[in-house]
């Protein structure tokens, strides 16, 4: 119990003195996190509509493809980029590896799978009356996906925050695309980690403990703008 | 020119053909209703007609223009033509916004758009909920909407799945009143669902009856034209043909009717033995015509001065026994009876 009381007062600590490392930290996450789940949100939610709404042979393949990829470890998308982006990979001479670049790639590659898995979901979801009623009120296809959209809103929300919720708490595309560089790639879960091998508990914990803190925070703030939306269309 | 020609038209679903229209020719600014019961094909008819869905096989022209299954081309067919749903849903957002929604996919200029939504609301007699959430109105109200949302587009052509149904009578009264108007007024064309023969002949110019998927001539069987001939024992006496008359409890009739339309309803005709001193309605003699099986039950025709039918369900059927050309009593209950019009001879 020591452990968890000096661990909830080290965060305490550090929030408290503003702690440059750690801010960086906090930053650096945060920055990687927004910006592959902005990627990902690009690729997956249109990926997501015209897998819900089209039909073409192989459709449960790719389906099934999908659900596959979502249990995809951590490692593997690691030692595939860096394949690529390695010194001799095909991308190399673009020197991906070791930066924040290098983790987004492999952030996205994580959570699109997530982010179209969860769209298709939210989207079969919506009574096909909507479809009919938005054609029939003369609604061409890219009208009638807007409608479909917007009903879909919340579920796609929800697609989106739990793809946050993934990257901001992946450990191995940023150990090693990142390569955990102090200011420059060290996330929170790469810091926790480097504590945790120099046998600072109670720092790892509280970075632990930061990282909840966030995740929380970041929900709350979903949260409060889904409410916002909800009363705005009433 | 036509408004719709059905040529030799299918839709099949997997092994089953849900529609099998072999000619169909809908005349432009007319009121039609389609008829018929549960799964007889009424709404996949609708949706074909209202370009939602495609023939699996055959031929259709609307306004003399082949339709083809492309989807630039029923875009534009789409524009001219709204299907107004059985069970309407609602767009996120106020009553406003969703009678809307057509208006802004069209491009209409803002000051158009308040005009004409305003018109509307007027119409439908709901100006005062244009702020509602219009998730949170009753299902007649929801209707009334769903219905403002189509005509504010004024189509060439409503199509209506139902548009009664689920709603209660006041609701009923005004949908109906308001698809009789912008047929007469702004002569659009009206093809509306039903399960209500009386319904539909009260409105219609047209009657289609369809079952199991086709048409059928049905529709209009059993509808006279009587004359009120006087009354007794508050009830109407109304001259059916030559010497047959019917009795009809005279709150049946406004005052001062002189003729009216009626339509028997099959399902509720008895064979009078089968009733066992019911003195609400008439009882008719005549001769068996026609026999036919349908859908497990015995369709009759019987010459009682004019062709009746009416449907024994096979257990009566089986007990019974009735032959062609046997002579048999009708029992008429007075909630067989409904009206489609009436005149006055003041």
């Amino acid at each position: 119990m020591d452990l968890l009381f000096d661990s909830v007062a080290s965060a305490f600590l550090l929030f408290m003195s503003f702690d440059r490392e750690l801010i960086e930290i906090v930053l650096v996450s945060l920055n990687v996190s927004f910006f592959a789940t902005l990627i990902a949100s690009i690729l997956g939610i249109p990926g997501g509509f015209v897998i819900a709404y089209s039909t073409f042979p192989g459709k449960r393949l790719v389906l099934t493809c999908l659900n596959t990829l979502l249990a995809l470890p951590t490692v593997v998308i690691g030692l595939l980029v860096y394949s690529f982006i390695s010194r001799k990979g095909l991308f190399g001479s673009l020197d991906l590896l070791y930066t924040q670049k290098a983790i987004i790639i492999g952030q996205v590659i994580l959570i699109v799978p997530v982010i179209m898995t969860l769209t298709i979901a939210a989207v079969s979801r919506i009574d096909g009356r909507y479809r009919m009623t938005a054609l029939t009120l003369g609604a061409n296809r890219i009208q009638m996906a807007r409608v479909i959209f917007k009903e879909a809103r919340y579920g796609i929300l929800a697609a989106i925050i739990a793809a946050f919720g993934r990257v901001i708490a992946e450990v191995g595309i940023s150990m090693m695309l990142g390569g955990n560089a102090k200011g420059f790639t060290r996330t929170m879960t790469t810091a926790m980690a480097l504590e945790y091998d120099k046998g600072e508990f109670v720092l790892a914990v509280a970075l632990g403990i930061t990282l909840m803190s966030l995740a929380f925070l970041i929900n709350m703030l979903f949260h409060f703008f889904q409410g916002r939306t909800e009363s705005e269309t009433v | 020119m036509k408004l719709y020609k059905l040529e030799n038209i299918k839709r099949i679903h997997g092994s089953r053909t849900v529609l099998d229209i072999a000619d169909l020719e809908i005349s432009a600014r007319k009121i039609y209703t389609l008829i018929g019961p549960n799964g007889a094909g009424k709404t996949t008819l609708l949706k074909i007609l209202s370009f939602l869905d495609l023939p699996s096989e055959g031929r259709m022209r609307f306004m003399g223009q082949e339709v083809i299954p492309n989807e630039k081309h029923l875009y534009a067919f789409r524009k001219r033509v709204v299907l107004l749903d059985q069970d309407p849903i609602m767009f996120t957002g106020s009553v406003w916004k969703n009678i809307e929604f057509g208006l802004q996919v069209r491009g209409v200029t803002e000051a158009e758009k308040k005009r004409r939504i305003e018109d509307v609301l007027d119409l439908v007699g709901m100006e005062r909920f244009k702020d509602y959430n219009a998730r949170g109105l009753s299902g007649g109200e929801t209707k009334r909407i769903a219905l403002a949302r189509a005509l504010v587009l004024k189509p060439e052509v409503l199509l209506c799945d139902e548009p009664t149904a689920n709603v209660d009578g006041e609701n009923q009264e005004i949908i109906l009143s308001i698809i009789e108007r912008i047929n007469k007024e702004e002569n659009t064309s009206v093809i509306f669902s039903t399960h209500y023969l009386s319904q539909g002949q009260r409105l219609a110019d047209h009657s289609l009856l369809l079952q199991r998927g086709a048409l059928s001539d049905m529709a209009n069987e059993n509808i006279f034209r009587i004359t009120v001939a006087g009354s007794e024992g508050g009830k109407a006496l109304c001259q059916l043909t030559g010497q047959l008359f019917l009795r009809i409890p005279l709150s049946a009739l406004p005052a001062e009717t002189s003729f009216a339309k009626i339509h028997l309803t099959p399902e509720l005709l008895h064979f009078a033995p089968e009733i066992n001193g019911r003195t609400d309605g008439n009882v008719v003699t005549g001769h068996i015509t026609e026999m036919s099986q349908e859908s497990g039950r015995v369709r009759l025709g019987i010459d009682i001065g004019v062709k009746l039918i009416l449907f024994l369900p096979m257990d009566t059927y089986l007990r019974v026994k009735p032959g062609i050309g046997e002579k048999y009593k009708v029992f008429i209950p007075d909630e067989a009876v409904g009206f489609s019009s009436f005149e006055s001879a003041l």
